[in-house]
């Protein structure tokens, strides 16, 4: 290749990596919100062991207002009706978890329409109380991340002016208020994300099929090169 | 013959050019990515339920946490999707680039022009699948954009009657509801990927037919120069095939390790009609046109421009008519793709910026240089006619 068509074949490969990168990976020129988590509770966010904890916590202090479906926690109101056991168990698909080796029912998933139709009375009240129905927060965490649910639920009207949500932990009275609140959003992490087991399967599953096609392309390419040397083309 | 004859017929004695370049194989990576689709989504639709109250969640629960391997098949589709219409807009630079929508290959460019256009309305139709925010008000956006012809200088009213009927008839109604999701579902699922198969199709026949074309811009006599030739299978084929093989590894890299652009975070909130998210785009795909049409202050004018721009790209082996083919031997072509490339790629980052006046006028400033590129092909064909009769008809 002539240095000039070395020069241009350069420029057209940076221009389209760099334009990629940008589009794709960072991109410095787009507004975006960061909001950090303290340092001091991010490692309880991701510490698997505070799951169960902040989903009781989750249970006493957020379902009187939010469902989380796809872990099977619905409003506490709906939870006191005797029906509802029985609607759970005819209406909805059981949400197994694996413990001490055993698979065991850890709750219900209900369909959006059967879950709205079943609350309905429910779900009326709460708009009439707060103006709108308070979301399930099955999602959140992919949709808002750590950072954000984390500032939000320690101050919501610092974060949300406006918001009906309340401010339910108050570091100034309860000092384990941040680890609450961490603790809470671990467990709507452990919701939205798979179980560790299940990460080191993805990432090994991963890393053997990346590592598969790269060894396939130099398989391909020296084969490529031995043949064509045999057939006088190289 | 039998097989054995084909596949020599087809690979072996089938010649192609000793110099083709790195960027011949984004063809075949698109061909790759298409099959990639095909197999993902026949997984996903499976599983997926095109009705609005359990679109979100059939996504988001049945196939990402119920079905065994499916966050894989939806993670492949996603990603697949991002870069199937990269690899074709590297095709296309590449094809302008050598100049291969120039004759004997004007068929091959606007057929494969058809199949960018239907890839586009596939991508379209598939962003609303599944029904989150970013799904739905995206939609809603790109819904919208026909309705900015009531804008009109003249004729208001008839502009405005054409507008808001390709809006409604897009919608299937007022609002986005149950109708347009099946439309769309309809449109993505089996319509359009027949359309695409079968311009593939095409435009993979017409490629053989017309012969792939050269790197240098001119036609190689495979029975005089022999030297300048080389059989497609394996010379090509496994030097492709490992290109191929290298590219399945940097995608499968995104889809293990890195799915934060192709799944971004506002459309895992399930779609609300009364919540209007801050910052609403369509897919870097398409914020070329949307930057043009924003940027322009007459609605109706940037509505024109953007589709012009479209109508100009299919017209590009009209507009250049010059007997010289290929950048590497025509310098003011080369100059002026340059700077359509990088006008192309600032309209699709200033897409993602906030719409203020600077940017605007920014967006002005490469919507022009985009114009400037089409309008000048048919002053540079002129001039490089001039050159090619003071040499005496040699290109």
């Amino acid at each position: 290749m002539s240095t000039g068509g070395m020069v241009k074949a350069i420029f057209f490969t940076l221009l389209t990596l760099g334009f990629f990168f940008v589009i794709w990976i960072k991109n410095p020129f787009a507004h975006k919100e960061v909001y950090e988590v303290p340092e001091e509770v991010a490692g309880i966010i991701w510490d698997p062991k505070a799951v169960s904890e902040g989903r009781e916590l989750f249970i006493q202090t957020c379902s009187s207002c939010h469902s989380v479906r796809y872990d099977g926690l619905y409003l506490l109101s709906l939870e006191a009706k005797p029906e509802w056991k029985k609607i759970l168990r005819t209406m909805g698909k059981p949400i197994f978890e694996e413990r001490e080796g055993k698979l065991r029912i850890k709750g219900y998933y209900l369909p959006r329409d059967v879950y709205e139709t079943v609350a309905f009375q429910d779900l009326e009240n709460l708009k009439a109380s707060f103006g709108k129905v308070p979301p399930d927060l099955s999602t959140i965490y992919l949709a808002r991340g750590p950072g954000y649910l984390y500032q939000f639920i320690m101050d919501p009207q610092k974060v949300l002016p406006g918001t009906f949500m309340p401010k339910l932990f108050l570091p100034e009275y309860d000092k384990e208020a941040p680890e609450k609140v961490a603790k809470i959003v671990a467990y709507l992490r452990s919701v939205s994300e798979p179980p560790p087991s299940e990460k080191v399967k993805r990432t090994v599953m991963g890393a053997v099929t990346v590592g598969y096609f790269l060894l396939m392309g130099f398989v391909l390419w020296f084969y490529r090169r031995r043949l064509l040397e045999r057939m006088g083309l190289h | 013959m039998g097989l054995r004859g084909t596949y020599r017929e087809r690979t072996v004695e089938y010649k192609v050019p000793k110099n083709l370049t790195f960027p011949y194989v984004f063809g075949v990576l698109a061909l790759i990515t298409f099959a990639l689709q095909i197999i993902s989504g026949t997984i996903l639709v499976m599983y997926y339920k095109p009705v609005i109250t359990h679109a979100f969640d059939s996504v988001n629960y049945t196939i990402m946490k119920e079905i065994d391997f499916g966050w894989l098949f939806r993670h492949i589709h996603a990603a697949g999707a991002n870069f199937f219409l990269a690899i074709v807009y590297l095709h296309m630079f590449t094809g302008i680039y050598y100049n291969a929508y120039k004759k004997p290959r004007e068929l091959v460019w606007i057929v494969g022009w058809l199949i960018y256009f239907t890839l586009l309305v596939t991508a379209l139709t598939g962003y609303l699948l599944p029904w989150g925010q970013l799904s739905y008000w995206g939609t809603v956006v790109i819904t919208e954009i026909p309705t900015s012809l009531a804008d009109a200088p003249i004729l208001k009213d008839f502009f405005g009657a054409i507008g808001e009927t390709i809006s409604m008839w897009m919608k299937g109604g007022y609002r986005l509801e149950d109708l347009a999701l099946g439309r769309f579902f309809g449109l993505h699922v089996i319509l359009l990927p027949l359309l695409l198969l079968g311009l593939v199709s095409i435009h993979l026949f017409l490629v053989r037919a017309a012969g792939i074309s050269n790197p240098e811009g001119y036609e190689i006599d495979k029975e005089k120069e022999p030297e300048k030739v080389v059989p497609f299978h394996p010379y090509v084929t496994l030097k492709e095939g490992a290109i191929a093989m290298w590219y399945l590894a940097l995608f499968f890299f995104f889809v293990f390790f890195y799915m934060h652009h192709f799944l971004p975070p506002d459309n895992f909130e399930p779609a609300d009609p009364l919540k209007t998210p801050p910052h609403i785009a369509p897919e870097w795909y398409l914020l070329g046109f949307y930057e043009v049409f924003r940027s322009i202050p007459s609605k109706f004018w940037g509505f024109v421009a953007f589709n012009l721009i479209l109508l100009l790209l299919l017209l590009l082996p009209f507009l250049d008519f010059s007997p010289i083919k290929s950048a590497r031997r025509r310098p003011l072509f080369f100059v002026m793709f340059v700077v359509f490339v990088i006008s192309c790629m600032a309209l699709t980052i200033l897409g993602t910026m906030s719409p203020t006046p600077t940017n605007a006028k920014l967006g002005m400033f490469f919507t022009a240089l985009v114009f400037l590129f089409f309008l000048s092909l048919p002053v540079i064909s002129v001039i490089e006619w001039g050159w090619y009769k003071t040499k005496g008809g040699q290109a």
